[in-house]
């Protein structure tokens, strides 16, 4: 076991600034940078085990579940594999809102709903995937109801149930590193248990990755476990990533900035509860362009309260979606995963304190709108550019808000809509098709690749790599009040870390493998911000361009993809806005 | 600290599983529940709602130093 | 009527003991949490102190013998029985009791859980005790049946009972030493004295009523 990093702290005063985290870096460097490598784990007895089965979903939150049951609903043989636990990983933990659209109790049309999404994201949402949800919502909320989802605070339990109920075998705790196509088709995954030394390959004809989004390990927002696993290990075996210049724009408390419980007000108390049609442009970003401007303290509020024109510039609302001041009594922000809700701490009814508390930014740092970010969409049912290949949830870039955050409680939904799709879309082809054979040759460089870090004898702490690219990319200069300058300068020191530090990633034990595979999904995520970020020269949604303040519709009314070229290098395409991939 | 204290476990290894994080692990020795790596501790208190005997203890700091987008 | 000297004496020690458990909780290191959780824990420590205690609340006691009537002696010797076995009988649900009140799991499901984790010693042996306890007072309620269905001599019956409370305390205590939230070093110190020097207590009580063997000849050497 590494000892935890544990060079007393200087004050948290010191670290808020981007010197004060350099400074930080340095105190913690002693303990946790360049070292030798003492190794817990003898990488060479480390066992293995072989699994094979129709449908593998990978992950186990709101997206996964959906995709196990329903595949195996359509008659696939399924098999979940999870970092963490069923429901008590990833983000579904913390999401309380679930958007169902009620025909009968909504004054419009699905039509309507869909136009008016697609006005707030100023037409960065894709309309198939938000007509989708509003088409299944209501139906997957019912499945959720019998499973008692409504009833709890937690779910592990109520997701257990249909899981139960139709014997599909779940293994928690253990991390996916790799994909694995072969003949241009998926052919399985393979990754390591976390509670004992053992390397899993699961073989399968279709897989589902319901791996969530991702962040830079943030302060203040619940998505520590999440690095955009997905997204990579996809990204490696050729599948195109979108989305990648959104910002989720949430804030944290000045006190205490990292205490994510503490700072959601009674938020993750809650049992879920479901909500109708309520469309707005939560931004997020103009609390970043406030402090930028004014400097600090911020003060807390409710959504647009900073955007009362008090400082010229900067991000923009439609003035449609410009929210009023909130009045005594108003129910509150929206719960977390339902889009931006404002400051945390903003309980239902209003949270006794953290409402009018300051605030501090960066607290969802790395992660993008929901739903915009993760593998390119062929199809309306989740499928990737890799034959057999499924997404769901927010590892699929469906763009179902936009760039934007604007229905309510629509992650929540839209994930569990999008893995039931899915589902049923990988047990068709399963049902279809045979299994792919891996050569034995390729499961051998995989097993050594996973195994590498602890091998080494000395390397870099990922922990420490995992501070450094948080010092890099977290200020607000550079993730979201974006301009040339700066995503240049902080993509030539990514650029140094994937080159230099990556492959010298060390690892004393599985937690510290899996912080190494973590830290290594951080920073190809974070070359893909930077690059998205400086190729998209406009200000659109939560996108932001000091040098480029203003909306161009001329030039980007368009996605931007991300895939591996021939050599190897990152390269990136325009796609049409409403216009599926090329490729497809 | 971030998970302050763990008093009265029963080493049923809810909290282990219910980490996000893997911050928690179960002693080999004594079978309870011990906070291994507290710098990867997210301040969520998953492991304290789940636990069935409310053993766990949280506390708002953080043990390592916390950037932010703003200072 | 005006209460005895050896009514007031027992009264002023069970109030000592009750004392010393509070200032062993109150400089105990375990976090202080809601005023219903650690009312909960005052009770089942106090409860757990008077059981202990009813070791020291018998004949058995030479301190106590003679200062007070054996009627009244039994008379508090059931009433604590009944109320602190009361709160440990209940002891189970009341751990999972505060989850009805706040976020997490539901009650019923860490009840569930708490009850089938076997990878522990803790949990085995509060399960054990806990049958052991209904043992013990189940065998007190119905003794003079039990007595009358058996043919059981007193002596005899006092040997069950004193069996099964011995029994049961070493059970427990050993399951409140290993997991207890509140049996750091002083508490368990504590319990652990109150626990030896009463079954010391009894045991010379009963070694001195065992029939003592006749001087065996030694005969001449020769």
């Amino acid at each position: 076991m590494t000892s935890p990093v544990s060079t007393p702290c200087p004050s948290r005063r010191e670290f808020l600034a981007f010197g004060g985290a350099l400074t930080g870096l340095a105190a913690v460097g002693a303990s946790a940078g360049w070292a030798q490598n003492q190794p817990q784990v003898d990488a060479s007895t480390v066992n293995g085990t072989d699994h094979t089965t129709d449908v593998l979903v990978i992950g186990g939150g709101m997206a996964g579940l959906f995709a196990a049951v329903k595949a195996h609903d359509a008659g696939a043989r399924v098999l979940m594999v999870s970092k963490g636990r069923l429901g008590a990983s990833g983000l579904t933990p913390f999401a309380k809102g679930f958007f169902v659209f009620d025909p009968t109790k909504e004054t419009l049309s699905i039509d309507e709903f869909t136009e008016q999404v697609n006005r707030s994201a100023l037409g960065t949402n894709n309309p198939v995937f938000t007509r989708q949800l509003a088409e299944h919502a209501l139906d997957r909320a019912r499945d959720l109801k019998d499973w008692g989802f409504f009833d709890q605070t937690l779910c592990h339990r109520a997701f257990l149930k249909p899981m139960a109920d139709r014997k599909i075998p779940v293994m928690e705790r253990v991390m996916i590193t790799h994909l694995i196509k072969h003949d241009d088709q998926i052919a399985g995954a393979a990754g390591f248990r976390l509670d004992g030394e053992e390397i899993v390959v699961c073989r399968a004809k279709s897989v589902i990755l319901c791996t969530g989004a991702g962040g830079f390990k943030p302060s203040g927002f619940p998505v520590c476990d999440l690095t955009h696993d997905g997204s990579i290990m996809a990204y490696k075996i050729g599948a195109r990533i979108t989305g990648k210049e959104w910002n989720d724009g949430h804030s944290t408390r000045a006190v205490n900035p990292a205490a994510c419980y503490d700072n959601w007000g009674d938020m993750f108390d809650r049992v879920p509860g479901t909500n109708g049609v309520e469309v707005h442009h939560d931004l997020g970003v103009d609390a970043n362009y406030v402090a930028y401007q004014t400097g600090n303290p911020l003060p807390g509020g409710p959504p647009g309260v900073l955007a009362d024109g008090r400082i010229g510039g900067g991000p923009t609302t439609p003035a449609e979606f410009e929210r009023r001041a909130p009045e005594d009594g108003d129910a509150g922000p929206p719960p977390l995963g339902g889009g931006r809700g404002g400051p945390p701490g903003a309980g239902k009814g209003g949270a006794p304190g953290p409402m009018d508390a300051p605030q501090m930014g960066g607290a969802s740092a790395g992660m993008s709108i929901h739903k915009s970010e993760g593998l390119v969409p062929i199809d309306d049912r989740g499928a990737s550019t890799v034959p057999g290949l499924y997404a769901a949830g927010d590892a699929l870039g469906s763009h179902m808000s936009g760039g934007i955050y604007t229905q309510i409680g629509s992650s929540l939904a839209g994930s569990a809509v999008q893995g039931a799709i899915a589902g049923a879309a990988a047990a068709d082809l399963a049902m279809s098709t045979k299994l792919t054979v891996i050569p034995d040759t390729q499961l051998t460089s995989i097993r050594e690749e996973i195994l590498a870090p602890l091998r080494r004898e000395a390397g870099y702490g990922p922990a420490w790599v995992t501070q450094v690219l948080q010092g890099i990319m977290i200020p607000n200069f550079v993730l979201y009040i974006k301009k040339d300058s700066m995503l240049r300068a902080a993509l030539a020191y990514v650029e140094e870390l994937r080159d230099h530090h990556l492959p010298m990633l060390r690892a004393a034990d599985m937690h510290e493998l899996r912080l190494a595979v973590e830290t290594s999904n951080m920073v190809l995520s974070a070359e893909m911000k930077l690059r998205a970020s400086l190729m998209r020269t406009e200000s659109r949604c939560s996108h932001y361009r000091l040098d480029y303040p203003e909306t161009d519709d001329a030039n980007w009314r368009a996605w931007i993809n991300i895939y591996q070229g021939a050599d190897g290098s990152m390269q990136l395409a325009k796609q049409p806005f409403d216009a599926w991939p090329e490729s497809a | 600290m971030t998970i302050k204290s763990i008093n009265g476990c029963i080493g049923c290894g809810e909290c282990v599983k219910s980490c996000p994080c893997d911050v928690i692990r179960l002693d080999p020795s004594t079978g309870k529940a011990v906070i291994a790596y507290p710098a990867d501790c997210q301040i969520c208190h998953l492991c304290r709602m789940y636990c069935p005997v409310d053993a766990i203890e949280i506390s708002p700091d953080k043990t390592i130093p916390v950037i932010v987008a703003w200072g | 009527m005006k209460p005895d000297l050896g009514t007031r004496l027992v009264t002023a020690a069970i109030m000592l003991l009750l004392a010393t458990t509070f200032v062993c909780y109150a400089i105990g290191d375990a976090p202080r949490r809601s005023l219903l959780k650690e009312t909960l824990s005052l009770l089942t420590l106090s409860s757990f102190a008077l059981v202990l205690g009813q070791f020291h609340l018998t004949r058995c006691n030479p301190v106590v013998e003679g200062q007070i009537q054996p009627r009244r002696l039994q008379w508090l010797h059931k009433a604590i029985a009944y109320g602190a076995l009361s709160v440990l009988l209940l002891h189970p649900v009341l751990i999972v009791l505060p989850r009805y009140f706040e976020a997490g799991v539901r009650p019923q499901d860490a009840f569930i859980t708490m009850l089938t984790t076997f990878d522990n010693l803790g949990t085995v042996l509060g399960l054990a005790a806990w049958v052991v306890m209904i043992a013990l007072g189940l065998t007190s309620l119905f003794r003079l049946r039990l007595m009358k269905h058996f043919a059981l001599r007193y002596r005899t019956w006092r040997y069950i009972h004193a069996g099964l409370a011995s029994g049961f305390v070493g059970l427990a205590l050993w399951h409140a030493i290993d997991i207890g939230r509140h049996t750091d070093l002083v508490m368990s110190g504590l319990f652990i004295v109150l626990a030896v020097t009463g079954i010391g207590l009894l045991a010379r009580r009963y070694h001195g009523e065992l029939p003592r063997h006749a001087p065996t000849p030694q005969g001449a050497k020769t």
